[in-house]
């Protein structure tokens, strides 16, 4: 089987930094101090691959020369790598669009790459319906249906699909605007549609955009509940999560909060407005009793990991697991079979997991026990 | 069918509907502010009154009039012997400040029907005073917060609720201050004891149960789920609201339950709906009995009956002693029925609601197809046709039935639930389910009949969300 792996090096790189996607945007992402976190992930991905293969000399690896594919490969243990393309010096999408074209050419049955949602999208222009596509999750955010929902679990839909026991199902790939993102707002399109293995414990389905205005009332309802508790608590630090559930509640409590920024709360002021880590981790320093509340991605249940990477594993150590506050409509969560954390870290995600089940909050004095994905 | 005019629009002035006796005693004026020109009230005949409100009553639905499988409410038939002893003088003219000496025989009743209840639930103690299922609900939940705040835990403040529970269940958490924590149910519609044991912890009061579920399905772990809560410091709450299908087969405090309510319409046959009085009697065990709603009965050595506060009492919940009426009702059910009479009644509850699963469950989907007890839940899809549980509902208005509740529990989609109770006869019961399979066959062939049923009722289906959206309330003399 021949397998085309390329991997966006800079996917990722604005999460941590606040900057919400990396397009077009990878120098001020290192300017500020991110560093890649796609390679990392890919190596994860492929050495779980690797190590749950009876024979895993059968694939014959299609791939970029150096950091878009060729050394992720090697370090991982694959040796039966083809470069079918001469990576720029300065990798950019032309590279990811020309990769995939060289794997079809070379009769790829899968193509399977390592970024976020503009990577995919880069890659379903190239292979359509016609190739499947599967993404090892690394972007700041993944929206399309696409993605395994970790590394290990993509490594374990390509072990289950090598070995015929997956059906491919045709997903949405969407398309984030980054520019009007960045502005605050969440304007998204479906950009093409593709095919993927699916099996789905492990593919994450494309987030479902939740019809917010016919939910005022409950977000009222629990911008009460959460006034009441923040108000019993004027000396903890409330670190407030993106999204719109989120932001709604925050103007109801009165607070101008961004739509896609973490933004800091202490003593009924917001002290902090969408900040990265380093401000996050700074601000922890100093108020070590903090709460953090955020809300998941409506579908697919990510809580962490998608599209608010600038909380750290480390900021969310100092926080403590126990005090995530986790709130969703009723409406959002019905669709949400089970919350998710991909933090980049796998004993913080698994000791998340190992928690079973999290209650969320879904209005006044009410919350819903949720299941983990583990 | 055309409308019934109001009695302001049959009302012809001057017309006598009274003839009273010539006075003979001087007149006397009124106050001058009683005194008004128009009394604004219509003037008819007694025989125009009387036919008016006749044909009113003949355009209402009763169980009195038929079927009536509304499950979850429970639409028994109310027996008219129990009315007569409601009506009694000594009961009916009782007044509620009356001296306890006075009132013996209505003590006695109130305190029989405490014994009772106790021993059909399992239970050391009993109030009558809550005056509905949901104020049942509350006075249990209120007790739970004081029994926590008295050992010293006031901060428990957390009580689990099965997604599958009544409405009132959260609403009665939130009201008595708890934070309502819902829980998911498992694929057999019980209770998921892994999320049970996941919120265990010591911010837990303790669960609302609702045995046998709302999905007519018996809690199968109820017991390792109230070891848990237990072993976690919470309670266990039972919502008595389906009691119909295990009195005399099973004891909720013997499996578990610390407090629980009944619903003495639904469980013993008292009137229910049209908004009247309710009874939601609330039995606690031995640990919990002293926080009991005051005051209770209690007998004398003697034989003399007094009312007594319990000794850790959070106080009445509602004036004097609850809606007494129905607990002349209640207890005149329970005993006329005696113990094996109960327990039949139950199992035949449970007989019926497993007769119509098994005859309609190939054609409207049972999700959680098990032996069922008093009810069961199907989809209002027959055999997978875009008809919804709201077009079978108001198709079965037109083969005279009332409709099952629908779109609850809100777990199943389309639902609709089924609860025949122990009162109707195998005719009914095969009528019904004759009329419901044709409905399904309606559904595939002729689909509009459904869409635009009812047809044989006085008013055709209601725009439901145009009534909701533009809500219009007129008094008389409102203009159009």
């Amino acid at each position: 089987m021949r397998i085309g792996f390329l991997i966006n090096p800079i996917a990722g790189m604005g999460g941590r930094v606040g900057l919400k996607g990396t397009d077009g945007l990878a120098d001020e992402a290192a300017r500020l101090g991110a560093v890649p976190v796609a390679p990392g992930r890919a190596v994860e991905a492929l050495r779980h691959l690797r190590d749950s293969l009876d024979d895993p000399a059968a694939i014959e690896w299609l791939t970029c020369a150096g950091t878009m594919g060729a050394d992720v490969l090697r370090a991982a243990g694959f040796d039966a790598v083809r470069v079918v393309h001469a990576t720029a010096a300065i990798p950019s999408r032309d590279d990811t669009v020309a990769a995939v074209e060289a794997f079809v050419a070379a009769g790829a049955g899968l193509v399977l790459f390592c970024g976020g949602d503009g990577t995919a999208r880069d890659v379903a222009s190239v292979v359509g319906e016609a190739t499947p596509m599967l993404g090892i999750p690394a972007g700041v955010k993944m929206f399309s249906g696409v993605f395994g929902v970790t590394p290990a679990g993509t490594a374990e839909v390509v072990r289950d699909w090598l070995a015929g026991t997956l059906p491919l199902a045709t997903v949405d790939v969407l398309d984030l605007d980054e520019e009007r993102y960045r502005a605050g707002e969440l304007a998204m399109r479906l950009s093409c549609r593709a095919r993927t293995p699916f099996e789905p414990t492990r593919t994450q389905t494309a987030k479902a955009l939740v019809v917010e205005s016919s939910d005022a009332e409950v977000k009222a309802a629990i911008a009460d509940y959460l006034g009441e508790e923040i108000a019993a608590r004027p000396d903890t630090l409330f670190l407030l999560g993106p999204g719109s559930t989120v932001q709604a509640v925050a103007e109801a409590l009165g607070l101008d909060k961004t739509l896609l920024g973490v933004d800091a709360l202490l003593a009924g002021r917001l002290i902090g407005r969408d900040l990265d880590e380093s401000a996050i981790l700074a601000l922890l320093a100093r108020n070590p009793d903090a709460r953090l509340i955020v809300s998941p991605i409506g579908a697919q249940g990510f809580v962490l990991g998608r599209g608010n990477l600038q909380i750290s594993p480390e900021a969310i150590r100092r926080i403590g697991t126990g005090n995530i506050v986790v709130v969703a409509t009723p409406a959002k969560l019905k669709r949400t079979a089970a919350l998710r954390f991909d933090t980049g870290d796998a004993a913080l995600d698994a000791e998340l997991a190992g928690r079973g089940y999290l209650p969320v909050i879904v209005g006044y004095r009410r919350h819903r026990l949720t299941p983990v994905a583990g | 069918m055309t409308d019934i005019p109001t009695l302001y629009e049959l009302s012809v002035p001057g017309r006598p509907g009274t003839s009273l006796p010539d006075c003979d005693v001087p007149p006397a004026p009124l106050p001058d502010d009683l005194v008004r020109a128009d009394n604004g009230l219509p003037e008819l005949s007694e025989p125009e009154v009387v036919r008016h409100y006749l044909h009113l009553s003949q355009r209402n639905y009763g169980v009195d009039g038929g079927f009536y499988p509304l499950g979850s409410c429970t639409m028994k038939y109310n027996p008219k012997i129990n009315e007569r002893l409601a009506r009694l003088p000594g009961f009916a003219g009782l007044h509620p400040l009356q001296d306890e000496a006075s009132a013996q025989g209505a003590l006695e009743l109130m305190h029989r029907l405490q014994e009772a209840l106790k021993r059909i639930g399992g239970f050391a103690g009993m109030t009558l005073q809550p005056a509905a299922g949901a104020q049942g609900e509350l006075t249990a939940l209120l007790m739970i917060r004081a029994w926590h705040a008295n050992r010293g835990e006031p901060g428990r403040d957390v009580i689990l609720i099965p997604d599958s529970a009544h409405g009132t269940n959260p609403a009665s958490a939130t009201m008595a201050g708890f934070v309502a924590v819902e829980v998911p149910s498992d694929g057999r519609g019980n209770v998921d004891i892994e999320a049970v044991s996941a919120a265990c912890d010591d911010r837990l009061a303790g669960i609302m149960l609702t045995n046998p579920t709302t999905l007519g399905l018996f809690e199968e772990r109820i017991d390792e789920v109230a070891a848990l809560v237990h072993a976690a410091g919470g309670l266990v709450y039972g919502d008595g609201a389906n009691m119909n299908a295990l009195t005399g087969i099973a004891r909720p405090g013997d499996l578990g339950v610390d407090l629980m309510h009944f619903n003495l319409h639904k469980t013993f046959a008292t009137p229910h709906g049209g908004g009247g009085p309710g009874s939601g009697p609330v039995g606690a065990s031995a640990a919990l009995a002293p926080y009991l709603p005051g005051p209770v009965v209690e007998m004398d050595g003697d034989g003399r009956y007094r009312l007594e506060t319990p000794a850790r009492s959070i106080g009445r919940m509602c004036a004097f002693h609850g809606n007494f009426g129905m607990l002349v009702r209640a207890y005149a059910s329970i005993a006329g029925h005696g113990d094996s009479g109960l327990k039949a009644n139950a199992m035949a509850a449970v007989l019926n609601a497993n007769y119509l699963r098994v005859k309609l469950r190939d054609r409207y989907p049972v999700p959680f197809d098990r032996t069922c007890m008093h009810e069961f839940v199907c989809e209002g899809r027959p055999d997978g046709t875009r008809a919804r549980a709201l077009d079978v509902s108001k198709r079965l208005m037109d083969y005279g039935f009332h409709p099952p509740t629908n779109y609850f529990p809100l777990i199943v989609p389309e639902a609709l639930m089924i609860e025949p109770t122990e009162t109707e006869t195998l005719a009914t019961l095969d009528a019904f389910v004759a009329a419901m399979l044709a409905i399904a066959d309606e559904a595939r062939d002729r689909p509009d009949l459904l869409h635009d049923a009812p047809h044989t009722t006085p008013v055709r289906r209601l725009d439901e969300v145009r009534a909701a959206r533009e809500l219009r309330v007129a008094e008389p003399g409102d203009p159009e």
